[in-house]
């Protein structure tokens, strides 16, 4: 099976070629026999890459230590779940990984779409090729993860304990599926300019799969936050990491088009930037690759760098010249069909929201690449670190804060007095009273304060658009409150998903606030010594050292130190922080020693200890951090989550036809108010 | 040719091509794998522990000493917790993204951020204040040593690009609206377009806008 899957790898890499080039060739003489041929050979490419795959997971899991990369990754001791995970934990495997994901989303939305679009198919499947082809001879060529050993070792490396985490299990599967995600709307963005055609039905194909790439995305980065939070023991879930940043990037640009493409849907505005977008999502995936595997620039996620930089950088300027050489010679085709009217409209609120997310994409992008860019400039080197980003983001974030509360509140077309009048009268008195509130409680931080109010005034926005359309369908229907809600979602899916996800991104802004209150301390406890203090909240805390303690579990080496906490008095139980040193079945000591985070979640407030030493075998060096509204980064990730599943659920869109941005024609019918749809 | 005909030798085509690709493949990676690959050397025992618990490649003597005599009748100007402030500007230089604060209260393995911590301590107790310590760490290892650039020379570029690309697209924007505000003549119809709804229904959603906007 291993020299199957290794044989079906080289086989696919001649697919992919074949398919490209036919396939182009096919759109290029409008020869419905080669498009034919073309989608069969992605179909084949998709086949190969699956047994090459199979191949790949068979040698993990017999243990085939002649194999560099099963070596490299795993060892005897591992449990199984991380042995089948190792796949996409390394390089060459993450390529395998990476193509199989693009090949699979390639045939299923070539397939799905391909009635009625026999013009843009040819495009786009050679475009899908020709990005396949691309990470099949990489995988070949550079990082190959059937390369043998020339001898076998008894045992494998295993994998970096810290990366054994289930968190880490589904954190880069998401991630990649979101980031591939990006190059279906990609191909078809490509095959609009190439056949200078962009109708609705493309519409539908790019919108499903950006949602597709922004959900898996979503739930990529949010895991990345939490394993970053009980893994790495840093004590925080966000650092502005390089790698961290190009997640975010994607994620970003895909938020808004998802924003900009309703301007599109309703107005038939907007066209040729919702093709930049696109396009923009995928130059900025495969940038955020090319800054993992090229070593450039330095990140948590640099023991990923390998040979394949060269490649991918390569492979990045090629498909943006392309891509601005295309856009340059045929943007100019896809002509707006209607015209905005009124800088107070929810069409202008979408730009706006566009300016700002592209903005933050901007300044995020810019951070990330200042170091480089200043070392060539002055020749001196420099850290663009958090204080950056925060200083800069903050505002901006606020900004777009605002603007989730405000877009939804304000017509199409054009807003009048009295609408607005109507409209923001309860949302923002909620903000209004939220922040005098805090202020009258003795806070004081005012970047924190704005930030409350606007989490106010948006969760008002949010309550009161469910409340109105909630009462316009008992009113006319007279269903209970429960039918109302369930209705009101149903059969508008997109419109108040969006408000879910909307409530989730409002959980996370109040939790990141609340981090400004964020309290540590650095303290060293001999056994039974105790340490008090005080948490945000005003509540006093005291740790007794419980003393130092050894185990050795079967794969690792572990000391330990228990502290008794007690708050206000009241004891509220142990918690424990670990350093663990991991071994292979020959006793050899893999990797340096890992910590084991000590949390204690509610939901004011996480407790957060860090054994960060010991000063002698009863002398215990910790870190005792208080991160206040931890827990709602996680919950509101989990709320965007379920928005974005009701946003994508398959009925919605065909339900649309009756429901939902029908219900703006028909008064009567669903959906509350009539033109603030 | 007909079309049936021409598929049917593209199909044959592509058969009898990856038919060859196949056979030379297989030849290829035999040959391969036959031979010893000069990249896959990996020893047992040699480099096991490089990869360092924080994913890093570590680098253990990058700390430099950062020391200065102490101030004649030297007073403390820091205290504890101003001083973890300032530990959280600096950068440790271990290879982490980390401050020295973060790193050397999280990361068992590294020596450089406590190195560095030893050297804030002596120069707080040496009486230096807060800049002073900065300037010192600065003069020793560069910006670099900075969590984020300093806000003068090429680096300003770094601080005042986001804000001045915002402003540029948000004029850019503005002049976008006006432009269409002042050429507009759009009636519904376009914008309708697609749209499930009869003319009599058009029409009765313009009126509604208008009441709407009275």
């Amino acid at each position: 099976m291993i020299l199957i899957g290794e044989l079906s790898l080289w086989v696919a890499l001649l697919m992919a070629a074949w398919s490209t080039t036919v396939s182009f060739a096919g759109g290029a003489t409008r020869r419905a026999d080669l498009a034919d041929s073309g989608v069969r050979g992605l179909y084949a490419t998709f086949a190969m890459i699956l047994l090459a795959s199979i191949g790949l997971w068979t040698a993990l899991l017999t243990k085939d230590f002649s194999l560099e990369y099963v070596a490299g990754h795993i060892s005897s001791t591992m449990p199984s779940v991380y042995i089948f995970t190792a796949f996409w934990s390394g390089q060459a495997g993450s390529m395998l990984f990476w193509a199989l994901i693009l090949s699979m989303y390639g045939t299923i939305a070539i397939a799905t779409s391909r009635r009625g679009n026999e013009e843009l198919i040819p495009w786009a499947t050679g475009t899908i090729s020709a990005v396949l082809m691309f990470f099949i001879a990489t995988t070949c060529f550079k990082a190959n993860p059937f390369t043998r050993l020339d001898f076998i070792p008894l045992d494998g490396r295993g994998m970096n304990p810290q990366l054994q985490n289930p968190g880490m299990a589904i954190h880069p599967p998401n991630l990649y599926l979101g980031y591939v995600a990006t190059a279906i709307p990609f191909a078809f963005a490509i095959a609009a300019l190439f056949t200078r055609r962009l109708d609705a039905q493309w519409l539908s194909i790019v919108r499903r799969w950006t949602l597709l790439s922004w959900f898996f995305l979503t739930i990529g980065i949010v895991l990345g936050m939490w394993w970053a939070y009980v893994e790495l023991g840093w004590g925080g879930y966000w650092a502005w990491d390089p790698v961290e940043n190009s997640s975010f990037l994607p994620w970003l640009t895909n938020t808004a088009f998802l924003h900009s493409i309703m301007i599109q849907e309703k107005r038939g505005m907007l066209r040729k930037w919702n093709v930049v977008l696109v396009v923009m999502s995928f130059l900025l995936a495969i940038f955020g690759t090319t800054l993992t595997r090229s070593g450039v620039i330095e990140s948590v996620h640099s023991f990923a760098q390998s040979p394949v930089g060269p490649w991918f950088l390569t492979f990045f300027a090629v498909a943006t010249g392309v891509t601005i050489y295309l856009v340059a010679t045929r943007l100019r085709d896809l002509e707006a069909k209607a015209e905005l009217e009124s800088m107070v409209s929810r069409e202008a609120a979408f730009l706006y929201n566009n300016l700002l997310l592209i903005g933050i994409a901007f300044a995020i992008f810019w951070g990330t690449v200042f170091p480089v860019l200043s070392e060539w400039a002055t020749q001196n080197k420099i850290t663009v670190g958090p204080p950056f980003f925060n200083a800069v983001n903050v505002p901006l974030g606020l900004l777009l804060l605002a603007l989730t509360g405000i877009g939804p509140l304000i017509a199409w077309r054009k807003a009048s007095l009295s609408n607005l009048k109507r409209q923001f009268a309860t949302p923002a008195s909620v903000g209004i009273i939220t922040g005098a509130l805090l202020f009258a409680l003795g806070m004081r931080a005012p970047y924190v304060l704005v930030a409350y109010a606007l989490c106010g005034f948006v969760m008002g926005t949010i309550v009161q658009e469910f409340y109105k359309g909630m009462r316009a369908r008992q009113t006319i229907h007279g269903e209970s409150v429960i039918t109302a809600f369930r209705h009101l979602v149903g059969r508008n899916r997109r419109r108040y998903g969006g408000y879910i996800v909307h409530a989730g991104i409002v959980m996370l802004f109040a939790a990141f606030a609340g981090m400004a209150f964020k309290l540590e301390n650095d303290v060293t406890l001999k056994t039974g010594e105790a340490f008090e203090t005080s948490d945000p909240y005003g509540h006093k805390w005291r740790f007794v050292s419980q003393g130092i303690s050894t185990s050795e579990p079967r794969d690792a080496q572990v000391v330990g130190v228990g502290l008794e906490a007690f708050r206000d008095g009241k004891r509220v139980g142990i918690i424990r922080s670990e350093k663990r040193t991991y071994k292979d079945s020959q006793n050899n000591q893999l990797f340096q020693p890992i910590t084991e985070v000590g949390i204690r979640t509610t939901a004011a407030l996480d407790t957060y200890v860090v054994l960060a030493g010991f000063r002698d075998s009863e002398t215990a060096e910790l870190r005792i951090s208080f991160n206040p509204l931890v827990v709602w980064v996680w919950a509101g990730g989990f709320v965007m989550m379920i928005g974005g599943l009701i946003v994508m659920w398959p009925q919605a869109e065909r339900r649309r036809a009756q429901a939902g941005y029908v219900a703006v024609m028909r008064p009567a019918a669903a959906g509350g108010e009539p033109v603030g749809a | 040719m007909s079309d049936e005909q021409a598929k049917v030798l593209s199909r044959r085509g592509f058969l009898a091509g990856a038919g060859a690709g196949i056979g030379s493949m297989v030849v290829a990676v035999r040959a391969v794998s036959q031979q010893p690959n000069p990249r896959a050397r990996m020893t047992h025992d040699s480099s096991l522990v490089r990869d360092t618990s924080n994913l890093f490649a570590m680098d253990q003597g990058a700390a430099r000493p950062v020391r200065l005599p102490p101030k004649a009748n030297a007073v403390k100007q820091l205290t504890n917790t101003q001083r973890d402030a300032l530990e959280h500007q600096l950068h440790c230089q271990c290879g982490c993204t980390l401050d020295v604060f973060t790193c050397r209260t999280t990361d068992f393995s590294c020596q450089v951020s406590p190195a560095m911590h030893r050297d804030v301590m002596a120069l707080v107790d040496g009486g230096y204040g807060a800049q002073e310590i900065i300037d010192a760490f600065v003069s020793t290892y560069g910006e670099r040593v900075l969590m984020a650039p300093p806000r003068s020379g090429f680096n300003i570029l770094a601080w005042v690009s986001p804000g001045i690309a915002v402003l540029v697209a948000a004029a850019f924007i503005l002049a976008f609206l006006r432009r269409s505000q002042s050429s507009r003549t759009a009636p519904l119809g376009p914008a309708a377009k697609g749209v499930d709804a009869t003319d009599d229904e058009l029409a009765r959603l313009e009126a509604a806008i208008r009441r709407d906007g009275e």
